[in-house]
């Protein structure tokens, strides 16, 4: 069946895609110069820690307000979940929908998300490992789409700040910012091509 | 044994129009590094195919999108590029949405944003703001209008290399278009409160963001570093 590159002797240049014979003994890419890896260098570990460090940041994130609507002295903190309950208290459906998914379920399923596949290349299960392509696909795709809620608060923050009525942003958009961060980096560290590796399927 | 790609089996022949013209030898230069591809998502074996304009190669283990040749990569980034550049400096500096509260009205910009947080001594969420809807977005830009310009006008430079690695490295803290998302959400929430106004640096903004969007979608990688190495070669073989 098919094979993959590296047992055929090539090592694909990370930065430029040039394809380059192990037989060459070349520490550096020829056309651009950078390090020559076959797969990320410590991939799975960077990308454990990666994730660790957002699990733990997906706490207060969660717990603490992101943001206070301050009226007339009288402050209204807000977590993430309580914006979402206020937008569809106030009837406005889609845009609570769009939160939701943008602030609480693209985070989570991240985070599940990249444990498993973590956890697939570590283990090596066996399995189709187009599938769980697609899975590191979506989500190396559905990352950056989090930044939704700190872009949101930096505009209102801007907004509205009159004498009677301010928002403040609170501790948790920190978390929240760090969380998408470092999840992305979590996602940028896996290599999809160590899900391939060891499918008996494919050698 | 060895896959094949989908498509008929070129070799390496999408330096189609300035270069070939310019220096013939070099495309035998270029060949002899490998006639061979490999799927950066699976690493399966591939030939170094090339589909013609505006098909798409796939690979055909993992499915991921190989190359999409587009027509004239470079002059088209060339000149998105430079529209965007004169696009940013409007949709920094116009106010973008304006608020009116009990008579007292209240505009916000681009940088606005990151100042106010600021202030609340906010900064580490004001510095990923900044760095993602400004910073990045303008360097990424310059970038590639500094790429494609020496690539249009055939003039080798070594950093040429370097500007690559950060552009590819950039491409994806750019999010311009989830600021935009963050203006919509924004708005939706402040219009059940107060009156809203939309300025230029708003619909500056959207334009940048279009711009922007199509400039990722038309910059063929795999012709971008395949026509640099060509120029550094010329470059070398000229001293
Ligand atoms: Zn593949």
């Amino acid at each position: 069946m098919a094979a993959n590159a590296l047992k055929q002797g090539f090592v694909r240049c990370h930065d430029c895609g040039l394809l380059i014979s192990t037989a060459e003994h070349s520490a550096s890419c020829p056309r651009c110069h950078s390090e020559l890896h076959a797969r990320r260098p410590q991939s799975l570990q960077r990308c454990a820690a990666f994730l660790a460090s957002s699990f733990f940041l997906y706490i207060p994130a969660n717990i603490f307000p992101i943001m206070t609507v301050n009226q007339f002295g009288a402050g209204d903190p807000h977590t993430i979940a309580g914006g979402i309950v206020e937008l569809f208290d106030s009837g406005m459906i889609p845009i609570g929908l769009l939160v939701l998914v943008a602030s609480i379920l693209v985070p989570t399923s991240k985070l599940v998300g990249i444990a498993l596949l973590l956890l697939c290349a570590h283990f090596r299960w066996q399995v189709n490992a187009r599938r769980w392509t697609t899975l590191y696909r979506i989500i190396a795709f559905v990352g950056r789409w989090s930044m939704l809620d700190i872009f949101m608060i930096s505009i209102l923050v801007d907004l509205v700040n009159f004498s009677g009525v301010q928002i403040i942003a609170g501790p948790a958009a920190t978390a929240f910012a760090a969380v998408v961060i470092l999840t992305m980096f979590a996602a940028e560290n896996f290599d999809p091509r160590l899900l391939w590796d060891h499918q008996k399927a494919y050698e | 044994m060895i896959y094949l790609c989908r498509y008929s089996p070129h070799l390496i022949d999408f330096c189609n129009y300035r270069i070939t013209t310019q220096h013939p030898d070099n495309i035998t230069k270029a060949m002899n590094c490998t006639n061979y591809d490999a799927c950066p998502e699976c690493d399966l074996l591939l030939n170094n195919s090339s589909p013609r304009l505006g098909e798409k190669a796939y690979c055909p283990r993992c499915g991921l999108l190989l190359s999409h040749p587009k027509k004239q990569s470079v002059e088209r980034t060339f000149a998105l590029s430079i529209a965007g550049f004169i696009l940013f400096f409007p949709s920094l500096l116009l106010p973008m949405v304006g608020i009116t509260v009990l008579g007292s009205a209240n505009t916000g910009i681009l940088l606005s944003g990151v100042i106010a947080l600021f202030k609340e001594s906010m900064w580490p969420v004001a510095i990923v703001v900044f760095l993602a809807s400004i910073l990045f977005p303008l360097v990424h830009l310059s970038l590639s209008l500094l790429i494609s310009g020496h690539l249009y006008f055939n003039r080798p430079n070594r950093f040429l290399v370097h500007w690559m690695h950060w552009m590819q490295h950039l491409d994806e803290w750019v999010m311009l278009e989830v600021y935009m998302l963050g203006i919509i959400v924004a708005c939706v929430k402040l219009m059940a409160i107060a009156p809203l106004q939309f300025g230029w640096g708003l619909y500056a903004f959207i334009a940048l963001l279009i711009i922007t969007t199509q400039l990722t979608a038309g910059l063929d990688k795999k012709l971008f570093w395949h026509h640099i190495a060509l120029l550094q070669k010329g470059h070398n073989h000229g001293r």
